[in-house]
């Protein structure tokens, strides 16, 4: 689904020059649960935002579903977002003036979802979620762990083929994070590609492969568990 | 996704409170003036648009060249160059000579009263024409009675407005064929009634009086059949065969008076052309028998205004909208995360503008519609005239609307929708939130230069009527009550016995009776030669017919000799310091008892100089001026009385003059009052840049509290570390004012070149006026950094007083 030839990001200011992605090679196949692990600084969510999109490479190639997208304009590469990716985000980010309901409904609109199934749609989901009680809230009205779970509902609303998530437990407490890791596990087991930048192994391990950085390189990969 | 912008942008706007209200109530005071402005404006262009033949008619001007001014403009025609038109001007499918007038119309008693039963004056806004039949043919007129054809064919006859006609009858039909007296000496026979002409035209008509009834009564109507003799009262209208025969009439007029209008050098001095009607209203040269004129260089002012206020109000939102882009940022981030494209994000940003706009033209409307009343004091609209019912008020806040969304909101919109989504997530705005600084600094300066240029208008234009009102005008106009009397045989005989009946009165001190008063706005002038030169003067003397009370009433000053003795007929004269500069005579002495010869015969013996005083406003120069004794001139009286009972005196002024005059009708106006009347239109002026002026200083400073709240806030830390380490209030109130303060200085920079050019242009139209004081410019910087102060200082002091613990933590 995704590899990466020499992938390279470069961060410019006026006087300094930053390589956070160092000819980075990297491969994720369909049905796959990577975790991104690495010290600050490291490029791991630099890689995250590239493979999803949200950025682009300033050298080599970025193939997704066998297709070069590095070089898409942005205009193509939120069309290639819109209908194959789902983010997650450490600090949730939820739009604040939109409630439970809509925050989800959200990516749907983009993607012009007629609204009879948008209703059905996000309905599955505030149950599946555990938070349907909570529908016409506001995210400040919620707690950290109900505000992940809205965000991974928004994540998977168009049922992606990849789950981006970047530190999807770091704002959360253990209970919370367990929750939260449990519902990506589930996703991968439905078949959701994922791939997860995180500090703590205990959360890599909920992968099957652990890709290990260090200073805009890929150092180390290693395989968790056998996928099916 | 339309209903999701709407209801994401009301949650916004409500949870942005302040900087909501601050542009909604800027965007409503800049629609409201906009809205304002457009009805005064809209009222000024429709003028005249109402007759059917609106592009084909035209009136016939002249323009003749004087040896001293130039050209002059003038809209007369003479007599015999009339019947010229008629014959060799082939473009007028038709055309009709006119003569103003604005004498009394009188309904005569019966029984052969002497008081006549109903009498009206027309207004000094309203005008009565002698026309030619085919003045109907030129503007089309509704007949309510008589026969169009006929009705002005035949002499002393008269048509009536319908208005006019419920003045002195039951009914339109009852009125036809009753008699009227005009001036109480010619008969009129009703032969017709027309509609009312609409109020937005340049000839407020209340009748017409067949041209024929002139060719009766030459000498009533100074009916003079020389080419040489022009008055301003007559006029030509005329009908172009099509509307693009202009050029064609234009060439024929010019060869109009070929010999006869000669100078003394041979020269053609007066040359024909025709001014559309479309024209009437706004060339200030010619004039026209309506109320008033406006340029549309002063509309365009006005416009110009109107536009500048509106987009002062743009800039508050432009710059609050920029200005708090990065708090904006994540939300860009996820939702082009989610997939949504540039466009789409613009179209969400438009649809928040849009709705701040639409509330904003909804009280912006109500606001306008509210403050309609007090236009009175800066345009001519009357109170009548509809306003939120007329459809082109909706269309116009229509587009208001909609180009206010655009101008305000798209640039905003386009610089959040173009986040990068990766930078955006972390709340950062690509520099772009910072790098809209220059832009608010700008615009902000933009802002305050407008507001301080306004104000500078406003203290000058202030300064100038001041000093008009305050200029010693060389004769007194207190406590002088004026009127006139009719111009009739039988009035004229009675001017001696209504002079003794008012000076029975105990408070009038003395009584004169003239042509005009001192200052008077009425031009009499002749070609003349001065004691034993051999040719006349290259330039025309001004006269005054006055009596020997003339002096004492005004309180002139005598520089030598003595004033004229009375007599009914021209014999001698007193001249002015004006005249005896031009002519080169040192001293006034000198002049006493020397001739002058008026056009080719009339001599007058010089009796006495004096004083120059202003016989015009002040935008003109001291005229030379030769005051003389004719009798028959003598219409206007001016009676000086005492302060004690005004009220007392003026009751029995009016019955002295009813008593003699029965037939007349009394209209008494103090002198100050019609001399203040000249300067209405530089009053409007003056109010019209205070009015905005202080509009403008509002929505700037309305824009102003909305940056300073939001540097207050994003310089929250700054603030904290700063009192943390020992910072006092006021060192903090000034770290925050001072760059706004700077603007508000280099705005002052901005202004006032800008406003010393165009109020120095304005002054020079005044022969007598101020100097421009560098105070004005010191004046008006003091009070918008005063101002500016208090509205960034507020907030600076908010953010001083806050608990330094509380600022870190927010951090």
């Amino acid at each position: 689904m995704i590899r990466t030839d020499k992938l390279v990001k470069i961060y410019r200011t006026d006087e300094v020059e930053t390589m956070a992605l160092n000819e980075v090679n990297v491969e994720i196949a369909e049905g796959e649960f990577v975790s991104v692990m690495g010290p600050s600084g490291c490029g791991k969510s630099t890689l995250l935002n590239v493979l999803g999109m949200i950025d682009s490479p300033s050298g080599g190639a970025y193939y997704f579903n066998g297709e070069e997208v590095g070089g898409l304009s942005e205009r193509k590469r939120a069309n290639v977002r819109k209908h194959n990716l789902g983010f997650v985000f450490q600090s949730f980010n939820l739009i604040d003036e939109l409630t439970v309901y809509e925050n989800i409904e959200l990516p749907m609109l983009y993607t012009n979802v007629p609204s009879a199934q948008r209703k059905q749609r996000v309905e599955e989901l505030l149950e599946g979620m555990n938070i349907m009680h909570r529908r016409n809230h506001f995210p400040q009205q919620l707690s950290g762990g109900q505000q992940q779970r809205v965000a991974v509902a928004r994540a998977v609303v168009n049922k992606p083929k990849l789950i981006l998530a970047d530190e999807p437990t770091g704002n959360l407490d253990s209970a919370n994070g367990d929750e939260v890791m449990k519902i990506l596990a589930d996703l991968n087991a439905a078949g959701t590609t994922i791939l997860m930048v995180t500090h703590s192994q205990y959360c890599a391990e909920f992968g099957n492969r652990i890709i290990r950085m260090l200073d805009g390189q890929v150092v180390t990969e290693n395989v968790v568990r056998q996928y099916l | 996704m339309l209903t999701n912008h709407i209801k994401l942008a009301f949650r916004q706007l409500r949870k942005n409170s302040l900087y909501t209200a601050v542009t909604l109530i800027g965007l409503t005071v800049g629609i409201a003036a906009a809205l304002l402005i457009f009805r005064m404006v809209r009222y000024e262009l429709s003028f005249n648009k109402n007759f059917s033949n609106y592009d084909r008619i035209v009136r016939v001007v002249s323009e003749v060249k004087t040896p001293e001014a130039g050209v002059e403009h003038t809209v007369c025609t003479p007599i015999p160059a009339m019947a010229a038109i008629r014959q060799s001007v082939a473009p007028f499918e038709a055309m009709s000579s006119i003569r103003e007038f604005w004498g009394m119309l009188a309904l005569p008693d019966p029984d052969g009263g002497n008081a006549p039963l109903k009498k009206f004056n027309n207004s000094h806004d309203e005008i009565a024409f002698f026309a030619e039949p085919e003045f109907d043919r030129i503007f089309g007129l509704e007949w309510l009675a008589g026969n169009s054809a006929t009705a002005l064919a035949e002499p002393n006859s008269i048509v009536l407005t319908k208005r006019w006609a419920d003045k002195f009858f039951p009914s339109v039909q009852d009125a036809l064929g009753k008699t009227l007296l005009v001036d109480n000496q010619v008969s009129l026979v009703v032969r017709g009634v027309v509609a009312d002409l609409p109020t937005r035209c340049d000839f407020p008509l209340t009748y017409l009086i067949s041209w024929a009834t002139i060719e009766t009564y030459p000498d009533l109507f100074f009916y003079d059949e020389t080419w040489g003799s022009c008055s301003s009262n007559y006029q030509v209208y005329a009908l172009l065969r099509n509307a693009g025969q202009a050029e064609a009439a234009n060439a024929a007029l010019a060869r109009v008076g070929e010999t006869e209008y000669k100078s003394r050098t041979g020269e053609k001095n007066r040359t024909h052309r025709i001014q559309p009607l479309s024209e009437l209203h706004y060339d200030e040269r010619f004039g026209h028998s309506g109320k008033h004129t406006t340029s549309k260089t002063r509309l365009g002012i006005l416009g110009g205004i109107g536009i500048l206020i509106l987009v002062m109000a743009c800039f508050n939102f432009i710059n609050l909208t920029t200005a708090q882009a990065a708090l904006r940022a994540k939300e860009v981030g996820v939702r082009k995360t989610l997939g949504s494209r540039r466009r789409q994000l613009t179209a969400q940003f438009l649809t928040e503008t849009a709705l701040v706009v639409l509330a904003a033209v909804a009280s912006g409307a109500a606001l306008a519609s509210g403050c309609a009343p007090l236009l009175k004091f800066i345009s001519h609209v009357p109170d009548t005239e509809p306003f939120l019912s007329v459809p082109a008020v909706w269309i116009f806040l229509a587009l208001t609307g909609a180009l206010v969304t655009i101008f305000a909101g798209l640039y905003p919109a386009l610089v959040l929708a173009g986040f990068k989504p990766v930078t955006a997530l972390r709340g950062h705005a690509d520099g772009k939130g910072s790098g809209g600084a220059p832009l608010r600094k700008s615009l902000v300066v933009l802002q305050f230069a407008i507001a301080q240029a306004l104000i500078i208008a406003a203290l000058i234009t202030l300064q100038q009527l001041d000093f008009i009102r305050s200029r010693d005008l060389g004769f007194s106009q207190n406590l002088v009550y004026t009127f006139s009397i009719g111009t009739d045989s039988a009035s004229l005989a009675r001017q001696s016995a209504l002079k003794q009946a008012l000076l029975q009165i105990p408070t009038v001190e003395s009584v004169s009776l003239s042509s005009d008063q001192p200052l008077s706005g009425n031009t009499w002038s002749s070609n003349f030669r001065y004691a034993t030169r051999p040719d006349d003067e290259p330039y025309s003397i001004s006269l005054k017919y006055c009596d020997v009370d003339y002096p004492r009433t005004y309180a002139l000053q005598m520089l030598a000799g003595k004033w004229v003795a009375p007599s009914d007929t021209i014999r001698q004269g007193v001249v002015n310091e004006t005249l005896l500069r031009k002519l080169g005579v040192q001293n006034p002495q000198e002049a006493v008892g020397q001739q002058i010869r008026l056009g080719r015969s009339t001599m007058v013996e010089i009796t006495g100089v004096v004083r120059d005083f202003h016989t015009h406003s002040l935008r003109e120069e001291h005229l030379p001026l030769l005051m003389t004794s004719r009798k028959i001139f003598f219409w206007e009286i001016g009676a000086k009385i005492r302060p004690d009972d005004i009220a007392g005196t003026l009751a029995s002024i009016q019955k002295a003059y009813d008593s003699v005059l029965p037939e007349q009708v009394f209209e008494g106006r103090f002198l100050d009052e019609r001399i203040a009347r000249m300067y209405e239109d530089d009053n409007r002026l003056s109010a019209t840049c205070k009015g905005f002026g202080v509009l403008a200083v509002l929505i700037s400073c309305l824009g102003l509290f909305g940056l300073a709240a939001h540097a207050a806030q994003q310089r929250t830390k700054e603030i904290g570390i700063r009192k943390v380490l020992g910072a006092s209030v006021t060192g903090i109130v000034g770290l925050l004012s001072k760059d706004f303060l700077k603007l508000v200085l280099v705005a002052l920079l901005v202004a006032v070149p800008v406003a010393w050019y165009f109020m120095d242009k304005w002054l020079q139209d005044f022969a007598f006026r101020i100097g421009i004081s560098w105070w004005v410019f010191a004046a008006a910087g003091a009070a918008a950094v005063l101002v500016a102060f208090a509205t960034v200082g507020f907030q600076g002091t908010r953010a001083a007083l806050a608990d330094p613990v509380r600022s870190l933590r927010s951090e």
